[in-house]
């Protein structure tokens, strides 16, 4: 006679690899080797890695708008203009550290997102798109027409000469290590949470999750205001680092540009097509950027390209061919053997 | 009716300018099967998806327990103890089985919803997705994906079970396999609302069945009794109550 056990199979949830690990030990020096920027790099490679950081954060947060959420925006540049000048006005204006201004500035994104997104979010598809656009159009104008922000002309950092050179330089490196760490390692704990397995059903069918429970509105709108506040921190340490902002700058739609280049060419919806993305950008914005227009109609026909052979982007054609994700979030259902 | 777990009065649902359900009304009790077939285009995904909250329908229009819940949306309905299998399935392609499971395990837990359903138990139900745990569902037979798509709900804990069409492009052993699993669906006291083509497969998995034709429905009665010719006549046109 046999018996049959009642309990359940032991199982455990297997969620990190060997590639996982390494890129993760990477990643940590990384962060650490950003920090410590001041001590093995010059200003001139400072200021070039802080741009880098930069383009990382705003494409990974484009990329959790359209590549998860299904929010396709093309005036993400709204926030980070109105997080730069609330830096601007804050440290300028009324005296606040300008470090601790960085911070306090997210407020501004954070608080402007709500009715943002209560008002787009009616929208679909190409007119969310649009919505997004004008969103960022209407901040411009009302940044060019503010006597509080000196209207169209403008404003500087001057407190920044408060500080010497080598205190500038730690204050660019952590915010270089800040951004990396709160756009990568955020996005990468947020996707291997509850939230993440949620936001992953609903990138691949938003009607579906909504069937199994999943609170697609709500998850979209955390999403949006999340990116928000991560695309304000990109503005406000982007232009404490310029050290002058005006409306043109401060609401520049090749944001977008750059960020839906970096995400469709690097692979949509993956963290590590971000970070491909992000170098095949940078090196060829230094080397054939002096081209002008031309290269961005180069950088346009890549994108169309992409979007139209290469859906995955390159990442996507990596991780057909190896199953090696730096950035895992998928779990493995691991069932221990019975022990005698 | 008095007891109805579910129920739809004078349900109307639109797409746009297009009328697609003509004031229905329905129930369902505690524990119960009931068929709806009719032809394609009759207005039985319209239902299940109005009465899922996936549909803009008014409040009255549908009822739980006798608490008006029309236009709920579906992640409240899930909340509620409504879970559906989709036509087609809609699976989350880019997730493995277990994947696809535990988004309904995770909602469940996030929404306090307690049952009998756990994945040790769907695993007894469909030994298979035991062994294809890890497997993309994109690399799934259409029966193993149904089995899927049957399982994610399942782990919703649902008091009410929505399946649309889960026989359609599956072969028919794949098929007996898979009604094979009502039975045990049911003793769970969970009620089945089936959407089905097949009629004879429709008859004999439910209790009563609703025919319906152009979002209207032409006849209701116990499947057991309703014969073959007040079917079709119902099914292609005419009107025929069955008590």
């Amino acid at each position: 006679m046999t018996m049959v056990s009642m309990m359940p199979p032991q199982v455990r949830i297997r969620r990190q690899t060997a590639s996982g690990r390494i890129a993760l030990a990477l990643f940590v020096l990384a962060v650490i080797g950003l920090a410590a920027m001041p001590w093995w790099a010059k200003t001139g490679t400072i200021r070039m890695v802080l741009e880098l950081c930069c383009y990382v954060a705003v494409a990974q947060m484009w990329n959790m708008l359209a590549g998860y959420a299904g929010l396709v925006s093309v005036g993400q540049q709204a926030f980070m203009g109105a997080s730069g000048y609330a830096l601007f006005v804050l440290a300028q204006t009324f005296g606040v550290n300008p470090f601790l201004a960085v911070f306090l500035s997210l407020l501004v994104p954070l608080v402007l997102a709500v009715p943002c997104y209560l008002l787009l979010h009616r929208l679909d598809g190409p007119y969310f798109a649009i919505g997004t656009w004008v969103v960022a159009e209407v901040f411009r104008l009302v940044a060019s027409n503010l006597p509080l922000v000196n209207a169209g002309a403008g404003m500087s950092l001057s407190v920044m000469k408060d500080y010497s050179a080598f205190q500038r330089n730690i204050a660019m490196s952590l915010f270089c290590a800040l951004l990396v760490l709160v756009s990568i390692g955020g996005s990468y704990w947020f996707l291997r949470s509850r939230f993440g397995l949620a936001l992953i059903a609903m990138r691949d069918n938003p009607v579906a999750a909504a069937s199994q429970g999943v609170n697609v509105r709500r998850l979209r709108f955390m999403i949006y205001v999340a990116a928000a506040v991560g695309c304000g921190l990109v503005g406000a340490v982007y232009f404490m680092a310029q050290l002058r902002i005006n409306p043109p700058s401060a609401f520049d739609p090749m944001w977008s540009n750059i960020a839906i280049f970096i995400v469709m060419v690097g692979g949509i919806a993956s963290i590590e097509g971000v970070l491909i993305g992000t170098l095949i950008y940078f090196i060829a914005d230094r080397w054939f950027g002096e081209y002008g227009a031309s290269y961005f109609v180069v950088l346009g026909v890549m994108t169309v390209l992409v979007a139209l052979y290469a859906r995955t982007g390159i990442w996507g054609m990596i991780a057909a061919r190896w199953d090696a994700p730096w950035f895992p979030i998928r779990r493995h259902l691991v069932l221990e053997r019975d022990k005698p | 009716m008095s007891g109805a777990i579910l129920s739809t009065h004078g349900l109307v649902a639109r797409y746009g300018d297009f009328q697609a359900l003509y004031g229905i009304d329905f129930h369902i009790d505690a524990g119960e099967a009931v068929a709806l077939i009719g032809a394609n285009g009759a207005g039985k995904s319209t239902f299940l998806r109005a009465v899922m909250g996936l549909l803009p329908v008014a409040p009255d229009m549908v009822r739980m327990g006798g608490q008006p819940v029309g236009g709920t949306p579906a992640d409240r309905m899930v909340q509620k103890g409504v879970a559906i299998v989709p036509e087609g399935r809609r699976l989350f392609s880019g997730m493995s089985v277990q994947d696809n499971l535990r988004v309904a395990v995770d909602q469940a837990d996030r929404l306090g919803r307690k049952g009998g359903w756990s994945l040790a138990r769907l695993h007894q139900l469909f030994p298979i997705l035991k062994e294809k745990a890890r497997t993309p569902v994109q690399s799934l037979s259409g029966g193993q994906q149904q089995m899927v798509s049957i399982g994610r709900a399942l782990l919703c804990q649902p008091r009410v079970l929505l399946c649309d069409e889960i026989s359609l492009g599956l072969a028919p052993r794949v098929i007996r396999e898979i009604y094979a699993a009502l039975p045990e669906v049911r003793a769970q006291g969970t009620s089945v609302v089936l959407v089905e083509q097949d009629v004879g497969l429709a008859q004999s998995a439910s209790d009563r069945l609703y025919c319906m034709l152009e979002g209207r429905v032409t006849l209701t009665g116990p499947s057991g009794s309703v014969t073959r010719d007040a079917i079709g006549q119902a099914y292609f046109g005419g009107s025929h109550a069955v008590a």
